[in-house]
């Protein structure tokens, strides 16, 4: 017995009996053990996976809801929903066969149907799926259990497209709650997925309830990552939110919660030294820190400025204000793309090598810099980029160029990097931010990467380079046809400057020893995570 | 009285309109775009756009108001752009912690900080006196999160006596409700007592100086009469004044207390409002909020009848 439980079972019951009684529900042992309290890393502040694709909403929707195909840890997508697939010798017609016996958490059985509604709702806000929508001929429902997707052209990524981790993925919802307008929240949150969402327990900031559902058929295979047997052994999770990292590190250290999803480094430490807690790299796929900066103004609408600032920079100075000095955490990375995965390359990355402050300065002069404002705004709640922020104000300053350094929330970044208007009027030079190494693995996914000009992610590169690669990888049959075209968009995205690559860090998660079964991964998997 | 009552209640109206016309105005004004923050980060800017529109946000500003204010007067809070949850339901979620963390805390603080500033000046410039004014100092010096942070330190992780966070209804027990209240309003109160102990010290100061309680001390009348009976009841009203100022203090202080224990109440959800810029429920909050003062100013009011009978209304 802990003191806590001695003070309430003598202090307690007297003011209990002096209160007339009133009851605490109590837990056997055995049920607590059951009960798997979670830390998630932000707040489920709605719970539309389609409609809203922060990753935190993701993560919870992979409970609920099941994929057609999950990619393992392989990255390599595999049967999930789906029973069977096959695909015309010419690459148009593919046609799914379900698993039979799958259910929903209201009873319902799943059916074609539902599956092909929930893959045109996902397709109007998915990159891939806005690709496949517009070669399709039509995506139909052929029975109960079989549905056919037909296009006009080969879509050889389409396995990938339906099993990815990235948000949004193309999670099954029933046929009426999928009719939602892609652009519009749902109301009912009923899945097929291992957990059902229990609506009336949720309290959004504070907590978000999942109860094992019964009727759920696991697949045989082992479970990994996203594919495989999704076998839940507690019967209830409890995600608590808590907006303050020492809190959750206190709250975790003293039992009350049993897995805090991603620890600040600097609280990492302390948790390492208590015998109770174990801590471990959370996502080996990590995130790739980036600043952006505008090409429609200058002075960054001159490419050899832009090339100035790569030449200057030097990723450690970034990556020590993320991590600190636990050199396990980050490295270096002269290019795009997520190290230790396929796709990998350093090709044209010699300029992130420079770290030249004086070839730097060299560069601007070339590019006619004329003393105009850099206004870099920098979103001071965020804990990886408010020290990215002071990195480039310092980087900017070293090199002679005018800093105008707006100091704001990541709320009012979110909305004055969408500005197309110059600086001056509201718009902008210069933003952080960071991508999941999960969306840097291929093209698919990585819409910070595309040089699409006007319909490009913020900054609006144009380059049409880059695209003829993102076109040529989407079209290529196999993977050393994906990395050479890999290699060449690399190349073309440094030397025209979509943006700047920041480093490459990983972060810690952090869990009781009481607890077994985490496995690293994109996302908090809960399958076989159990506590005694 | 009643006059006086119903006068005053009339008189929130224009004071709840112009609330709510400077709240709306300023988040109109304010940056920020909650349809970039539900889009993600990976969004395109049609998306995001796609998302504006769908919630409205492209509309101008007196239709928004307008629509706004009617639904209002219906006593539609409106929806979260978020949750898809009503504004009224989630206040509701969130109502009873944060009552329950300002009783609390307004019971301690009262309880401790009255005999506190009625024993400093009772025994002026001597050394309890000193510290009792130094505790006080100290009270108003150490923000809110640090004093929170210290006590979860030792009570909880190193004694383990209380919890570290959350909130327990009352439903469920009154220990357990209790549990989870004893740090945050040990935290929250600090400044309060710390306050309130200085107004009461100041103004019982003043009152032990009059003639008519060198009189009673003449007569022989006990010291904790003196103190409690005859001058605590005249040295009341500012320090009900300050109390009821303070509620303002506890729902600022509480924004803070409840993100350092985990506590679902309201100050958390309207931080968690702002950031995200979720503009129905900072609008339904603030006016919830501005109410609830304008009440307490009222209630304060009538307290001031009951403490000093001179006072009519």
């Amino acid at each position: 017995m802990d003191r806590r439980t001695f003070i309430k079972s003598t202090g307690g019951a007297a003011l209990l009996a002096a209160s007339g009684g009133l009851a605490t529900p109590a837990l056997s042992q055995g049920a607590s053990n059951k009960v798997l309290r979670f830390v998630p890393q932000s707040n489920l502040a709605n719970f539309d996976p389609i409609w809203g694709t922060q990753y935190v909403v993701r993560n919870a929707a992979a409970l609920v809801w099941d994929t057609l195909y999950g990619v393992d840890d392989k990255l390599v997508p595999q049967r999930q929903m789906v029973e069977k697939e096959e695909v015309s010798a010419d690459g148009l017609v593919w046609t799914f066969k379900l698993r039979a016996g799958m259910k929903f958490h209201d009873g319902e059985p799943v059916r074609a149907k539902d599956a092909v509604q929930s893959l045109k709702r996902w397709a109007a806000r998915d990159p891939m799926g806005l690709m496949i929508t517009a070669i399709q001929n039509e995506l139909v429902a052929v029975d109960d259990l079989t549905f056919r997707w037909a296009l006009k052209k080969p879509y050889p990524k389409m396995l990938l497209a339906l099993g990815k981790n990235n948000s949004p993925c193309s999670f099954i919802m029933p046929e009426r709650i999928a009719q939602t307008d892609p652009f519009k929240q749902i109301t009912e949150y009923i899945g097929s997925g291992p957990m059902k969402f229990k609506k009336e327990e949720w309290v959004p900031g504070a907590k978000a309830v999942f109860e094992r559902f019964a009727d759920y058929k696991p697949r045989d295979e082992a479970a990994s990552w996203l594919a495989g047997g999704k076998k839940m052994l507690v019967d209830r999770i409890e995600w608590i939110i808590m907006p303050d990292p020492a809190t959750a590190s206190a709250a975790l250290q003293n039992g009350e919660v049993d897995w805090w999803e991603n620890p600040i480094s600097d609280l990492v430490p302390v948790l390492k030294s208590n015998r109770n807690i174990m801590v471990d790299i959370g996502d080996p796929l990590g995130n790739i820190g980036a600043f952006r900066m505008n090409h429609l103004h200058p002075p960054f609408n001159k490419v050899k400025i832009r090339r100035a600032i790569l030449a200057a920079m030097n990723q450690e100075d970034y990556m020590r204000g993320i991590v600190g000095d636990d050199n396990n955490l980050w490295k270096p990375i002269p290019g795009f793309f997520t190290p230790g995965t396929p796709l990998y390359t350093e090709a044209g990355g010699e300029i992130l090598k420079m770290k030249s402050i004086d070839a730097g300065k060299k560069l601007l002069a070339e590019g006619g810099y004329a003393g105009e404002p850099v206004t870099c705004v920098v979103a001071q709640d965020q804990p990886n980029l408010k020290p990215m922020g002071e990195v480039t104000a310092d980087l900017l300053k070293k090199l002679g160029m005018n800093v105008d350094f707006v100091a704001t929330d990541w709320g009012t970044v979110g909305a004055r990097r969408a500005q197309k208007t110059p600086p001056g009027q509201g718009g902008w030079n210069m933003f952080h931010t960071w991508h999941a190494g999960a969306d840097c693995l291929n093209p698919a996914p990585y819409t910070a990467i595309r040089g699409n000009g006007e319909k490009a992610w913020f900054g609006w590169p144009d380059s049409p380079e880059v695209e003829k690669q993102v076109s040529a990888w989407f079209d290529a049959k196999d993977l050393t046809e994906e990395k050479a075209t890999i290699a060449l968009l690399n190349k073309a995205a440094l030397e025209d400057v979509i943006f700047a690559p920041t480093g490459f860090f990983l972060s810690y998660t952090a869990w009781r020893k009481n607890v077994t079964g985490i496995t690293k991964g994109p996302l908090p998997f809960f399958w076989g995570v159990a506590k005694s | 009285m009643l006059a006086f009552i119903v006068r005053r209640v009339i008189a929130t109206i224009p004071v709840m309109a112009f609330v709510a016309l400077f709240v709306f105005s300023l988040l109109y004004i304010a940056p920020g775009d909650p349809a970039a923050v539900i889009a993600g980060d990976q969004a395109t800017p049609a998306d995001v756009e796609r998302i504006r529109q769908g919630l409205g946000l492209d509309r101008p500003f007196l239709v928004r108001f307008g629509e706004w204010l009617f639904r209002v007067l219906r006593g539609d809070l409106g929806i979260s752009i978020f949750t898809s949850l009503p504004v009224s339901q989630l206040i509701a979620q969130r109502i009873e912690p944060t009552v329950s963390l300002m009783v609390v805390t307004l019971l301690l603080a009262i309880l401790i900080a009255v005999p506190l500033g009625v024993l400093a000046a009772w025994k002026a410039n001597t050394w309890i006196d000193r510290l009792a004014m130094a505790f006080c100092v100290t009270g108003f010096s150490v923000p809110v999160f640090v004093v929170g942070y210290l006590l979860a330190y030792v009570f909880a992780l190193k004694l383990d006596w209380l919890p570290v966070q959350g909130y327990t209804p009352l439903s469920q027990g009154v220990w357990p409700w209790f549990e989870n209240l004893i740090l945050p309003a040990i935290t929250l109160g600090f400044v309060y007592i710390a306050l309130i102990a200085r107004i009461t010290r100041a103004s019982m100061l003043e009152v032990l100086q009059q003639d008519y309680i060198r009189t009673a001390r003449s007569k022989g009348v006990g010291q904790t009469s003196i103190l409690f009976l005859h001058a605590l009841k005249n040295a009341a009203i500012p320090v009900v004044t300050v109390i009821g100022i303070g509620i303002a203090l506890l729902i600022g202080g509480a924004v803070v207390t409840e993100s350092v224990f985990a506590i679902p109440g309201l100050g958390r959800l309207t931080v968690d409002a702002i950031l995200r810029r979720d503009y129905p429920v900072i609008q339904g909050v603030v006016l919830m909020f501005s109410f609830v003062y304008v009440l307490i100013n009222l209630l304060v009011d009538l307290v001031y009848t009951l403490i000093d009978p001179r006072i009519r209304y």
